[in-house]
């Protein structure tokens, strides 16, 4: 049996980053429209999570592909122009309906599972059926 | 670039060219988008960013937007298959990914070995299917001469004596006994084991083509494990080696 790695740790941990992620990006984008570096800024204003810069351009590039955003480029005052993404009408459709699978989800992923009562055996019901 | 200071500058565009070696399968137009795009990042994030070291302030920025190859990493597999869907060609997005799964590791060897091999595979198959259809073709003719011999007798006779068919050594005695109508029916005989020999011939072709699928799959997957085996075995030493200042401090997310 191989051992479960660091490595494997962090690769299912950004698995799971990815697609979340997606869908945080797709909120933010909701009602505002945001170039690349504000995005960034409105995603960790917290600082709950640690974001690798990066990964939010390649997410951008596929919603954009998608049909889920609009991008433009604007030219800013100071500094090389910027690109701005809004969410379509196609993408607040998707966001209103993932996010309430989402919402699923997180209640059922953080519900407080019961744990076993000893005085309940788990293998009771069975055996009073074949009695 | 965009009034940096001259060291500045330089490490930016750096890391930029860095980004750009990696993105080079992609269509020209939009790796100019996405350059331009982490040109746009880099500058406000440098102007955010404060302190009054320049360098150290740059390299925050970069090792916050991470090593170019992770930045990139995202983009490329799709992008791939994209490209061969647009031209419509199924055979360029297995191309695509038989090269990015052993060809890459592999080196152009790989890609070389890869190929003699499909190369001869195929060529197994197209010898087969040459067999086949040559005993399918001798077992036809002999049908027809024999249909001829039955329905035709003087048209053979005719070919015989213009020198169109020739029948010598035993088969000629054994035939120069028979009747015509008999020479005929042996010959149709004869023709029908070779047609059923072809057509059986095609049927196990099937066989052929399915453990010869059987193999691929086998192979490929094999290939497939020992590829992610080598990129594991390279990433980590990728970690264990002493790395640069940018990549130190990406690996901390």
């Amino acid at each position: 049996m191989m051992e479960y790695s660091d490595e494997d740790r962090a690769r299912r941990i950004t698995q799971l980053r990815k697609g979340i992620l997606e869908l945080a990006v797709m909120g933010v984008l909701y009602n505002e429209r945001h170039y690349g570096y504000s995005l960034i800024r409105v995603l960790s204003e917290d600082g709950s999570v640690s974001l690798k810069e990066g990964t939010i351009y390649p997410i951008l590039a596929r919603l954009d592909r998608d049909g889920l955003v609009r991008a433009e480029w604007v030219e800013s005052d100071q500094g090389p122009p910027r690109k701005y993404y809004a969410l379509t009408a196609s993408g607040r459709q998707l966001f209103d309906e993932m996010s309430q699978e989402f919402g699923l989800l997180v209640s059922l992923v953080q519900r407080k599972w019961k744990a076993p009562d000893p005085a309940e055996p788990v293998g009771k019901k069975l055996a009073v059926r074949k009695a | 670039m965009e009034n940096y200071p001259e060291a500045v500058a330089k490490i930016a565009a750096d890391y930029l060219s860095r980004v750009k070696s990696h993105l080079r399968v992609l269509p020209l137009q939009e790796q100019d988008e996405f350059l331009r795009e982490l040109q746009s990042h880099i500058y406000e994030a440098y102007q955010q960013t404060p302190g009054d070291d320049e360098v150290a302030r740059i390299l925050a920025v970069l090792r916050k937007l991470g090593e170019p190859a992770d930045v990139v990493s995202d983009r490329l597999p799709g992008a791939l298959v994209r490209s061969g869907t647009k031209r419509n060609l199924p055979l360029f997005i297995a191309g695509g990914i038989l090269v990015a799964l052993f060809g890459l590791p592999l080196g152009a060897g790989g890609v070389g070995v890869l190929v003699g091999l499909l190369a001869a595979l195929a060529g197994i198959v197209v010898a087969y299917y040459a067999v086949a259809g040559s005993v399918l073709l001798v077992g036809t003719l002999t049908l027809l001469l024999g249909l001829m011999r039955l329905g035709w007798p003087q048209l053979f006779d005719r070919l015989v004596t213009l020198g169109f068919i020739q029948l010598n050594g035993p088969p000629n005695e054994f035939f120069e006994r028979m009747t015509s109508a008999e020479q005929g029916l042996v010959m149709i005989l004869f023709a029908s084991v070779f047609i059923a020999a072809g057509l059986g011939l095609l049927w196990l072709g099937r066989y052929l083509l399915r453990g010869l699928r059987f193999l691929l799959n086998i192979a490929f997957d094999w290939m497939r494990r020992s590829a992610q085996l080598v990129r594991r075995k390279l990433r980590q030493e990728k970690t264990e080696a002493p790395v640069s200042p940018v990549a130190a401090a990406s690996r901390t997310v």
